[in-house]
């Protein structure tokens, strides 16, 4: 019975010891170096002045940025409603003041509230 | 009668030979253990042969469409860079650790020692046969079994260009805008 438990255990310890040096050997450089995460193109690195624009790599970069500045300008839409902002729906009187920044009150135009 | 005996002693003792090297132990196979010159030659001009006959019939569509620059390009940064290198980059994990090292696809085809790339046609039809079959016991992946032939041109496209790329370029290319819907099935 014992014999039988030693077994087992030395075959688990066989095929474990391996697999978690192997695991750690894995792990042992920086995972940055692999994970790749979606990232925006860097437009404000173009130059136009250099670009020949029939070029397909200009035309593909002018594509890129273009896309990419009107899909940033949708989310801003997106995110602020300008048309469901109805001055006479805003209640002021429950805004706390005291919480406001001085800084943006004073450059704030609609201080006539 | 003499010859036939002599062949089937040549026979046998080929088999012998074949039958020690599998099962002694003795063929190194570490990727960090360079071949001999003579085994990498033969390895070499093998592939290079297999490719270029099972390319030759392969159709080069039009490759100018800046469209296919911009999905190449993301599909390249996310599964041939690691080990093909971006602009700029002198080597990587893979680029390094792979046997036979991966071709650093960022310097011009003619800059590759070795083997003959041929006229543009010819190299695209070779990259896009690589692309999509893979190269077997060389850590090239068969991405036709995952990506239809239109997303293995574009990346073909975006190889004939990248050699000219600057890094700024690359990155423009590339990039993948999260707040974008684009596909990402890597």
């Amino acid at each position: 019975m014992k014999t039988n438990l030693i077994k087992t255990i030395s075959k688990i310890a066989l095929v474990l010891i391996p697999a978690l040096t192997l695991s750690m050997t894995a792990a042992a450089h920086d995972p940055k170096l692999h994970a790749k995460k979606p990232e925006k193109a860097d437009c404000s690195k173009m130059d136009h002045s250099k670009m020949d624009m029939k070029d397909p790599v200009a035309m593909a970069m002018m594509k890129k940025c273009m896309k990419q500045a009107e899909a940033s300008s949708d989310k801003m839409d997106g995110e602020m409603d300008h048309s469901k902002m109805m001055d006479d729906k805003m209640d002021h009187d429950k805004m706390d003041h005291d919480k406001m920044d001085d800084k943006d009150m004073k450059t704030d135009e609609h201080n006539n509230h | 009668m003499k010859i036939l005996k002599l062949l089937l002693l040549l026979v046998v003792l080929g088999i012998a030979v074949a039958a020690t090297a599998i099962y002694s132990g003795i063929v190194n196979v570490a990727a960090d253990e360079p071949h001999s010159d003579l085994v990498y030659w033969l390895l070499e001009e093998t592939r290079e042969t297999s490719i270029k006959k099972a390319a030759q019939d392969i159709e080069v569509p039009d490759l100018a469409d800046p469209e296919l620059l911009l999905s190449g390009g993301v599909d390249y940064n996310f599964m041939c860079a690691s080990c093909h290198l971006k602009p700029g980059q002198k080597e990587s994990d893979m680029s390094v650790g792979l046997y036979p090292a991966p071709p650093n696809l960022t310097i011009a085809a003619q800059s590759h020692e070795g083997h003959e790339h041929g006229d543009d046609a010819q190299s695209a039809r070779k990259n896009f046969w690589v692309i999509k079959h893979g190269i077997k016991a060389s850590g090239m992946p068969a991405w036709g079994k995952t990506h239809d032939d239109k997303r293995i041109w574009a990346m073909v496209a975006f190889l004939r260009r990248l050699p000219e790329l600057t890094a700024d370029q690359y990155q423009i290319l590339t990039a993948l805008d999260p707040n974008d819907n684009q596909e990402m099935d890597h």
